[in-house]
Parts: C-alpha cells; sequence; structure tokens
C-alpha cells in the first residue's frame, strides 16, 4: 500500500469538513462510539448532525460553525493509507492553511456549486501552487443544492479553469468532480442524481494518484554530532538522493571533506540509506556542525550568500533593509531583507507593486535575501532544501521557496 | 505512512528537540504509546537517552504499571523523576471530588511542580492524533505558557518540519513567559502503527494487562478507579493487531475523565493536561 497525503483547500463554508468527514464515514473509519458522540454534541448545541464534526474539534468551532485550525486524519482504501488534511477557509487563519497543506502529495479544491471561486479559493489555488503541490482535483460541491444540474457544474468548471490557467496549472488535465458532500454522491460511490456524470468518484480519482520517486542528487542535512562508543557520529536525514558507505562527500558550510566509514543505526550499520532516512554517519574528520549538508565531491551542494525567494507573510509586516532569522533544512542563519522586487496579491497572484519598502500581513512577496553562507538549492531541483522559514522574536512568521541561487540583481 | 517513515520521522523530531533545548525530559506513563517512545528515543540516541523520564504518579495507578515501571527503569537504565503532587495526595484528592478537579490536581499540577523544581524547557509527550479530536489539532512543538495554558487559538507556522522552538527571549516581545514546549514526536503514529511497530520491533516491553485475562483486556492504561477494560480475546501482539483491524470500539472508551461532559478533554488540555 502507498501513503498519500492530501489536503483539502477551498473558501469557507464550500464544504471541505464536511466531505472528509463523509470520506471517514464512507471508509467506515469511524469509530461508533464518536458517532454518538457527535450526535449527542448535536442535541446540546442544537444543530443538526453534521459530518464535519468528526473533524471539528474545539468547542469554539463548534459554536462557531467554522474551522479554525488545521486537523490531519488517517484512513485507508482498497489501495492507498490516506493522511487526509483538513484547513481553516478564512483569511485570518492563513498560518493553519499553510501548516496544514505543507506535506501534501496532492490537493483537493472545494468549491461550492452554489458560490463558485471566492476569496479563499484563490488564495489557496495561489499558495499551493507556490508550495509546489501540482497534483490538484476539484471537487464542486453541494451539487444537491442546484438539484445536480449539469449546467450548474459546467458554469462553475469554466470559472475555475480560468483561475487554474491563470496561476499556471494546466485546466485541462485536471480533472473536476461534481459532488454532495452532505449525501454522499461520487465521494465512495456514485451518484443517482447525477447520471450524466460519467467520471471517477473521488476516492477512484484519490486511489489512481501516482507519487513521483524520480531520483535526485544526494543531500544529507546534520541535525547534530553525538559520541556514540567513544566515536563522533554525525546525525541526520538524507534528504534526497542516496548515499551509501564508502561514498566521498562534501560538507558545507564548513568545507569540510571525507570518506563515510559507516551508516550507523542503533545496534547496527547499514549499505545505503534513502531519502528520508535518519541515521548517523563516521568520517575520519571532525569540525561538522548542526545546519551542515552534505553532498558527494562529484555533485557538492552550493554555498550562497544571496538568493532570490518567493515568500508569504503571516507576520504584521516586513520591511527592506530587516534583519531576522532564516531556517532551511536544520541551517539557522542571520538573514537580511535586501530587497524586495515584487509585492504580490496572495489572492490573485497579480504584482501589486515594485520594489516597495515593505509588505505586509498575507502579502507574497519575491524578495533577495542576502545571508550568512547557507546551502539553498532551487526548490524546483531539490525542493527539500529550496524553502526556508522566516524566524522573528522566535516567532515562525513566514515561509517561502527559493527561486534562484546566488542571484545579485 | 510505513513503519519505517514513522520512525524515521519521530527520530528526526526527537533529535531537533534534543538539539534546540536546553534542558528536556521525557512523560513516561508506562503505557504502550510512551514506552514505544522510549524505544525511538534509545534508536535516537544510540542506546542511551540523554535526559531524564518523569512518571507522574497519582497513587493510584494499578499495581502492575509500578512494576513495570521498576522493571524496564533498571533494564534500560533510565534516570527515572517520579512526579508527585504530595500535597493534594496528603489531602485526600480522589475521583469522587470531581474528575476534572482530580486530574488537574494529582497529573497537572504534579508535573507544574516536577518542572518547577528541574526548570525543564521541554517535555517529549506520547500523545497521537488519532486518539482523540482535540490531540488531532495539535503541532509537533506546541508551546505552554507559565500556567500550562495552551493557545489552541493561535498555534504556531509549522511547516516542512521547521518547529518553531521558542526561546524565553518571547517574553521581552509580547509579555508571554513560556515556560515549556510540549514536543510530540509520534503525533503522526495511530494505535495499530504502534501495535505494529512493537510486533516488528520484538523487543519493546509490554505491560501485560493490555493482554486479555478472562475475556478481558486494556486498551489505555490510567490509573485504576478511572480505567475500565474492554471485551476482548486478543492474547498476545499478533491478536491484538488483528483486533485493531477490524474494531469499531474507541481507543479510549474506557478513561472515564475524557466524557464526563462534552469537551472534557478540551478543558483539561487547557488547563495543561497531557
Amino acid at each position: 500500500m502507498m501513503s498519500v497525503n492530501v489536503v483539502l483547500v477551498g473558501h469557507v463554508d464550500h464544504g471541505k469538513s464536511t466531505l472528509i468527514g463523509r470520506l471517514l464515514y464512507d471508509s467506515e473509519s469511524i469509530m461508533d462510539e464518536r458517532v454518538e458522540e457527535i450526535q449527542k454534541l448535536a442535541e446540546e448545541y442544537k444543530h443538526r448532525f453534521e459530518f464535519a464534526y468528526f473533524l471539528d474539534s474545539f468547542e469554539d468551532e463548534l459554536k462557531e460553525e467554522r474551522t479554525i485550525d488545521t486537523v490531519s486524519l488517517m484512513f485507508k482504501s482498497k489501495k492507498n493509507y490516506y493522511t487526509i488534511t483538513d484547513v481553516p477557509g478564512h483569511k485570518e487563519f492563513i498560518k493553519n492553511m499553510l501548516t496544514g497543506a505543507s506535506h501534501a502529495d496532492v490537493a483537493v479544491l472545494v468549491v461550492s456549486a452554489e458560490e463558485g471561486v471566492q476569496e479563499q479559493t484563490r488564495r489557496h489555488m495561489f499558495l499551493l501552487k507556490m508550495l509546489g503541490i501540482n497534483q490538484i482535483f476539484v471537487v464542486v460541491n453541494k451539487m444537491d443544492a442546484v438539484e445536480y444540474k449539469k449546467e450548474r457544474f459546467e458554469t462553475v468548471k469554466n470559472q475555475i479553469s480560468e483561475l487554474l490557467n491563470s496561476f499556471d496549472y494546466a485546466a485541462e488535465e485536471i480533472l473536476f468532480i461534481p459532488v454532495s458532500a452532505m449525501e454522499g454522491d461520487n465521494i465512495y460511490r456514485g451518484s443517482k442524481g447525477m447520471e450524466w456524470y460519467k467520471g471517477r468518484t473521488l476516492i477512484e480519482a484519490l486511489d489512481e494518484v501516482k507519487i513521483s520517486e524520480e531520483e535526485k542528487v544526494p543531500r544529507f542535512v546534520v541535525q547534530d554530532v553525538y559520541e556514540v562508543d567513544g566515536e563522533n557520529t554525525i546525525v541526520g536525514r538524507v534528504e534526497s538522493g542516496m548515499v551509501r558507505r564508502g561514498d566521498r562527500i562534501i560538507f558545507e558550510p564548513s568545507g569540510i571533506r571525507g570518506k563515510i566509514k559507516e551508516l550507523k543505526i542503533f545496534g547496527g550499520h547499514l549499505e545505503e540509506a534513502r531519502e528520508g532516512d535518519c541515521i548517523g554517519v563516521t568520517i575520519s574528520d571532525g569540525g561538522i556542525k548542526r545546519g551542515d549538508v552534505f553532498g558527494l565531491v562529484e555533485s557538492p551542494p552550493k554555498l550562497t550568500k544571496q538568493f532570490l525567494g518567493e515568500a508569504v507573510l503571516l507576520g504584521k509586516e516586513l520591511k527592506k533593509g530587516e534583519t531576522l532569522e532564516l531556517r532551511c533544512g536544520t541551517a539557522k542563519v542571520r538573514c537580511e531583507i535586501k530587497e524586495i522586487k515584487e509585492k504580490i496579491d496572495s489572492e490573485t497572484g497579480e504584482v501589486m507593486e515594485r520594489n516597495p519598502e515593505k509588505i505586509n500581513e498575507h502579502d507574497a512577496a519575491t524578495i533577495v535575501f542576502a545571508t550568512e553562507p547557507l546551502v539553498v538549492e532551487k526548490f524546483a531541483e531539490i525542493p527539500e532544501l529550496g524553502r526556508f522559514v522566516l524566524v522573528k522574536n522566535s516567532k515562525n512568521i513566514g515561509a517561502g521557496v527559493v527561486l534562484q541561487t546566488n542571484f545579485f540583481s | 505512512m510505513g513503519l519505517k517513515e514513522l520512525e524515521n520521522k519521530s527520530i528526526y523530531i526527537i533529535r531537533e528537540a534534543y538539539a534546540e533545548f536546553d534542558n528536556p525530559a521525557i512523560l513516561w506513563s508506562t503505557g504502550k504509546d510512551s514506552t514505544t517512545a522510549l524505544a525511538l528515543c534509545r534508536k535516537a540516541f544510540f542506546g542511551e537517552i540523554p535526559f531524564p523520564v518523569i512518571h507522574i504518579d497519582t497513587g493510584y495507578k494499578f499495581t502492575q504499571m509500578y512494576e513495570f515501571r521498576d522493571r524496564i527503569a533498571d533494564e534500560w537504565g533510565l534516570d527515572l523523576i517520579i512526579a508527585r503532587n504530595e500535597e493534594a495526595m496528603n489531602a485526600g484528592m480522589g475521583p469522587e471530588k470531581g474528575k476534572l478537579e482530580c486530574c488537574t490536581a494529582l497529573k497537572t499540577e504534579a508535573l507544574m511542580q516536577c518542572l518547577d523544581k528541574h526548570g525543564f524547557d521541554a517535555l517529549f509527550l506520547a500523545i497521537r492524533r488519532d486518539e482523540h479530536g482535540i490531540r488531532a489539532k495539535e503541532r509537533v512543538f506546541s508551546p505552554r505558557d507559565e500556567a500550562f495554558r495552551w493557545n489552541y487559538r493561535d498555534q504556531p507556522l509549522e511547516m516542512w518540519d521547521q518547529y518553531q522552538a521558542q526561546g524565553e527571549d518571547q517574553s521581552e516581545t509580547d509579555g508571554t513567559i513560556l515556560i515549556h514546549t510540549r514536543v510530540h514526536p509520534i503525533l503522526h503514529w495511530r494505535e495499530l502503527d504502534i501495535w505494529e511497530y512493537i510486533k516488528r520491533e520484538n523487543n519493546i516491553p509490554v505491560n501485560p494487562m493490555y493482554f486479555a485475562n478472562d475475556g478481558k483486556r486494556y486498551r489505555s492504561l490510567g490509573c485504576e478507579p478511572c480505567t475500565s477494560p474492554i471485551d476482548s480475546n486478543a492474547k498476545t501482539i499478533d491478536e491484538i493487531v488483528e483486533e485493531l483491524r477490524t474494531t469499531k470500539i474507541a481507543e479510549r472508551s474506557g478513561r472515564a475523565q475524557d466524557k464526563e461532559k462534552a469537551f472534557m478533554m478540551q478543558k483539561l488540555r487547557a488547563l495543561g493536561y497531557m
């Protein structure tokens, strides 16, 4: 079985939580007790029974009838294990949306057939594109509320296609599914009301997802150095590619070269380690530190002092000339906002201003970052080392991706 | 996620927290989840856990839990700290005084006293998303203020394994005093994963209370007065795995404190409960 991370995005009240609740319920992943608990809560709060209550667990969420924070739930179909993530559809909770979406392999964009494209539909689309989530399904929900009419589905579909194209997604390659999360149409089973739709149900579409496994050059990030049996052991994670015992490697920014003597795990040794593996590495030399990255001598990590990135701001404001902390992999460096090239509206993706002095909360921007020597890679090449967060006063206030390394304007 | 992926992610989190914090500790209830978390720490640090292990003792735990605790602490050479709210225990605190009150005094307050005494800035906790809706909303690194409060309405941005390890300088910037950060290394595991992992590893100790005796077994361990067994004939790890693949009964169905009233768990957790 394959593990697939799915995130549901879209505007508030377009039915994301209801859709996930329905998926869980129809896949028989909900415990009996939870169903009873929800029925009791519905009575207590004088609401009708809602599938969304399986997800919205805070008292405030139930009272306010909206999702505040992201939640991930697990279920399995006949083919895959799914971790499915619900995110809030309000602008004020974008921070939580990003937290939820950052690990997704696939996104399902939920759009209400009644309302069509709305503000957060656009903003979530923009953010998905920035996060590099390229596999998308579109679900046109609440078809029951528009009497399952094909015409309405087509109208909304056209509207969304236009939006997708404007964000550089190829709309004609994307599957659109008319559903009713409330009634369960075209989610786990087909729909009697929509016999005109001959395509896949949502679960069929998800079951056919493929996760690309293209081989990348090896990168290993150093978390720490431990002394194990009297020997310095460099612990960390293989972020991309594969490393083998005997590989000739180079660490940056420390510049140390060496040959892998051993790949260690507790109680044993490995001959090779793959993407995602957390292991210990020994070499002859010392001096390696947390934040270092190693690669093979023939494809070494790139050191940069200035790069072009695209970022979205969750803090109050970010000014040109300001210094803050930037984190990428396990590296933590001081960085200066050297230049803000373009301030971008995170709802429409349009450039609002060139060379502004500052940007505000929820704005996106292309920024030239000047940093202490740091290993970053182009997001398009090695995403694991091409994404970063911005930290101010110990708080994560922004996130972005690397467009170009060693960038001097 | 497969077991290897789950394990890798946990080890990554454990090593991140150890690198970021000065004085961490791990909570150990002796149950299956926190014992698995200890086993993962042993892997992360090649056998020796470099920080203390806290057991919160309410005085109401099952005898088998105390026996198990002492045996494993000895076998694994743990630096064990036993946290007890002696004052409340002497004053006769018990579940009959109210479950919220009892859990708060004997668990949450006992832990507060322990943190005060030792000055821990990070606590590893073996909670899992699939245990309870409220726990599903947690971050991997989750800050708590001086009164142990969880500000669930304003949780940190946590993307791409960039966990926010807030330092003490926080107090200077917005007035909140951060006492400690909760670190959740097995948040992404399911109950079934835990048992499949225990089966695969074949060396993680399991409290015998989890195995069926006279048609009953404990699925989740807590204090004796507030924990009941479920109907089950699962006598081995394999049988437990099999049972969990098909069950529709919730894991914490035998835990009384969760269900006294609606949102009990949220209320407990907002007060600093684990």
